[in-house]
């Protein structure tokens, strides 16, 4: 690596920990450095463990295992000082715990006939404004908003008409959350659909298809108008969408790219920098992106509709890890290039991106 | 024959012997020149001199100097000492041979030995200049690693440092609360002594009083957590969104790569179903699409669903002559059929469909609980209800959570019953 390659964002190992279980999920606990790791064990039970990031590296503090195995998770609906999990697992519950105590759930509800694939939340932690609100996406081809003041019933459900056959949905992500009344799931499935529900209004506000079954889905911010959205999929391939203007019947201007030979499992956005993300890969790898804005956002077409115009992605800084996929990441919210993500290799690896000031 | 030559002329020291060799008229190279240390032979076509040493002399040193017309020889003695003569004096012809043989073998070894001497400098040579870039590439590599590890340190210790920030942040927080939790306790502790006083008289009232503390303490943090909650909107009222999806008939997910493969799939399954016998001569009036078993089926279902059963049967008729190996075709009609009481013939398109609905999997469970249902209504209608409840059972081993078939069958074996009991 000569010295311009030395200038860009290196990311480098900090500490990593070998699982003796399947780890699909790993999350920050906010305000802490202290870490989540959610999976299956081997037996077929769920298992939450907490630790703590000290010297370089993880201490357990907290097992807990629970009846079904665990697919996600997110803090995203509950408040700094409370800091509840709320988990989707294989047998379709939602289930809040406060991990102080967590023998019983806070908040449970078997929500989904089939394993809940994806979790979202919005309204917590001091981002957003609003009601607190949990999304989750399942195999069962539908999108339930749950409130966790409100026992049982979904607030919203967006379930296939009747008779048509259902497919998976993959991931779902919140966004638009600038005031109270307004807020947006945006769903992706596994036959490509990309669909965005506007919960203000309880309707389909647009929906596209991109080919390839949408593995995750993610707004830069969740709480201010919404700007832009990456979706990633399947054959290496990820898409932003400039969000801020719809065309009546193009929808949203995207730019894609082609970037890694196998499927994108996740992308997260640095809670610090919203035109920075990383992707992570099937093939073990891990790809650090810029956005960089058109000098024009918006033009108009041949009939006088505002149409959108999407920028460019730069690869920053690439790195593989592992030979197995990355299925999870995040990006601590209070410590600026700081990461875990876990892969299928059971093992839940800590970095940190560093010179992304200089970005 | 070559021609000798015989006139040259020497001198000695001690230690070399100086020849000079005339040769006129002729170019000499090097290569005309052979020499081992005791046999010197100079050949130049037609010329030829050789001559078998005095003594031994040092072959590698000595040098031969080869000028205009003559040639210069410089031999270094083996042993000093002062030679009699150039050359050995009694040399018969034999000794002669066997010195020319003898010396040509000498030179040949002599010649393998400098060619494996050569080779092997060449490799050390080699190995040599191998380390040399191997020592340059490893001190590259390891100049990059120190630059990483240095980052590496240097994020470590301001992670450290964080850290250490977390915690005093955290320890603040900690006191602070401990010190309101330690002010609201003085508080509640004044308030007590207060309830405590007032009702140590009246016995009556102490369990009421008794609770008021903690209501107390309880409304204290009630009242600001309703605060919290009047400043969060309330749930939302529910609302069901209807979707539908990008219709795809494969259940895994859609690849870009697979496409290809997937729609000559999907191709090859509509060209089995099409005409099984395309040469029936009505069938050249008819248009393309209803030669098709699929669109006539299609046709015949909006049929159905209008009411036209007489138009829905002839659909399938002639869907039927198109290609008489789908199953769905003979349910359908069945179904006309039923709805226009032509119960016999509904009996046998069930029958004719559950044959063709071999194997039983659970792919066709659906179509195999239709058939049934359908049967079994027919026979019922027929007043056949020992049959009928046959295929009512039949339907309910297969889709056992159907209530509706349930009802029906309990239904059916009270009327069976009833008659049994009559007769």
């Amino acid at each position: 690596m000569s010295s311009p390659g030395l200038e860009r964002p290196q990311v480098v190992a900090h500490a990593q920990q070998a699982l003796n279980y399947t780890l699909f999920d790993c999350k920050w606990v906010p305000r802490s450095a202290r870490l989540l790791c959610l999976g299956s064990a081997a037996r077929g039970t769920g298992l939450l463990q907490l630790y703590e990031l000290s010297g370089g590296r993880l201490a357990l503090l907290r097992e807990i295992e629970k009846a079904k195995p665990i697919k996600c998770g997110t803090f995203g609906a509950s408040s700094l000082q409370q800091r509840y999990l709320a988990t989707g697992d294989f047998g379709g519950n939602l289930n809040i715990w406060n991990l102080e105590a967590p023998e019983m759930p806070v908040y449970s509800v078997k929500g989904h006939k089939e394993i809940i694939n994806s979790i979202d939340g919005v309204g917590g932690l001091g981002i957003g404004e609003g009601a607190p609100e949990i999304v989750t996406g399942s195999r069962d081809g539908t999108v339930k908003v749950w409130d966790p003041r409100q026992k049982d019933t979904p607030v919203a459900n967006m379930e296939p008409v009747q008779g048509e056959s259902k497919r998976d949905c993959w991931t779902v992500a919140f966004g638009n959350a600038y005031n109270q009344e307004e807020r947006v799931v945006c769903a992706g499935y596994d036959n490509g659909d990309i669909k965005l529900f506007d919960l203000k209004t309880m309707s389909l506000r647009w929906e596209t298809n991109i080919k390839n079954g949408v593995c995750s889905v993610e707004f830069d911010r969740k709480d201010v108008n919404m700007n832009k959205l990456v979706a990633t999929s399947l054959e290496g391939k990820f898409h932003v969408f400039d969000m801020r203007t719809q065309h009546p019947t193009k929808g949203f201007a995207s730019v894609s790219e082609k970037a890694q030979k196998s499927t994108i499992w996740q992308v997260r956005h640095l809670p610090q920098n919203r035109d920075i993300f990383m992707t992570s890969g099937g093939a073990g790898s891990l790809h650090l992106w810029k956005y960089e804005y058109p000098a024009q956002r918006s033009k108009k077409d041949s009939e006088g509709a505002e149409m959108g115009v999407a920028g460019s992605v730069s690869l920053l800084q690439n790195v593989t890890l592992s030979t197995q996929p990355i299925s999870s990441l995040d990006w601590s919210p209070d410590k600026k290039g700081l990461c875990v993500c876990g892969a299928f290799d059971q093992t839940v690896r800590v970095l940190i991106v560093t010179k992304l000031n200089k970005v | 024959m070559p021609v000798w030559l015989r006139e040259y002329s020497w001198r000695q020291t001690g230690a070399a012997v100086y020849l000079s060799l005339p040769l006129r008229g002729v170019r000499v190279t090097p290569a005309n020149i052979f020499c081992t240390d005791q046999y010197l032979k100079v050949s130049v076509p037609p010329f030829l001199f050789e001559a078998i040493l005095y003594a031994p002399i040092d072959d590698t040193n000595s040098t031969a100097k080869i000028g205009n017309g003559i040639i210069f020889f410089t031999l270094y003695k083996k042993e000093v000492a002062m030679w009699d003569s150039l050359t050995l004096a009694n040399a018969d012809k034999e000794k002669l041979q066997y010195l020319r043989e003898n010396a040509v073998l000498k030179s040949h070894e002599k010649a393998k030995e400098e060619t494996e001497a050569k080779k092997v400098t060449k490799q050390e040579h080699k190995k040599y200049a191998l380390e040399a870039t191997m020592k340059l590439e490893e001190a590259e590599r390891k100049r990059i690693e120190d630059l990483k590890e240095k980052e590496r340190q240097k994020v470590t210790k301001e992670l450290a440092l964080w850290k250490k920030q977390q915690k005093d942040a955290e320890k603040q927080k900690r006191v602070q609360k401990e010190g309101q939790l330690y002010q609201e306790g003085e508080q509640l502790k004044g308030k007590k002594k207060e309830k405590m006083n007032q009702t140590r008289i009246p016995n009556g009232g102490t369990s009421k009083t008794k609770l008021k503390p903690t209501q107390d303490h309880g409304s204290y943090s009630m009242f600001s957590e309703n605060l919290k909650e009047e400043q969060l909107p309330a749930p939302r009222s529910a609302a069901t969104i209807k979707i539908n999806f990008t219709s795809r008939v494969f259940p895994t997910a859609l690849r870009e790569s697979r496409v290809a493969e997937e729609e000559e799939w999907l191709h090859k399954q509509a060209e089995a179903r099409r005409t099984v016998s395309a040469d029936l001569s009505e069938l050249e009036d008819l248009k393309e699409e209803e030669k098709n078993p699929d669109w006539l089926k299609d046709k015949g279902n909006k049929m159905f669903a209008t009411g036209n059963y007489l138009a829905a049967v002839s659909a399938y008729n002639l869907a039927l002559r198109l290609n008489s190996n789908l199953p769905l075709l003979y349910l359908n009609r069945a179904a006309c059929h039923l709805k226009l009481r032509n119960l016999h013939k509904a009996i046998e398109d069930c029958s004719k469909a559950l044959e063709l609905l071999t194997p039983p999997v659970p792919d066709n469970k659906n179509a195999r609980v239709k058939a049934y249902v359908r049967r079994g209504t027919a026979f019922c209608q027929l007043e056949l209800y020992a049959e009928g409840l046959q295929d009512y059972e039949a339907a309910l081993k297969i889709d056992p959570k159907n209530e509706a078939i349930e009802k029906d069958a309990e239904k059916i074996r009270h009327l069976v019953q009833g008659t049994s009991q009559d007769s």
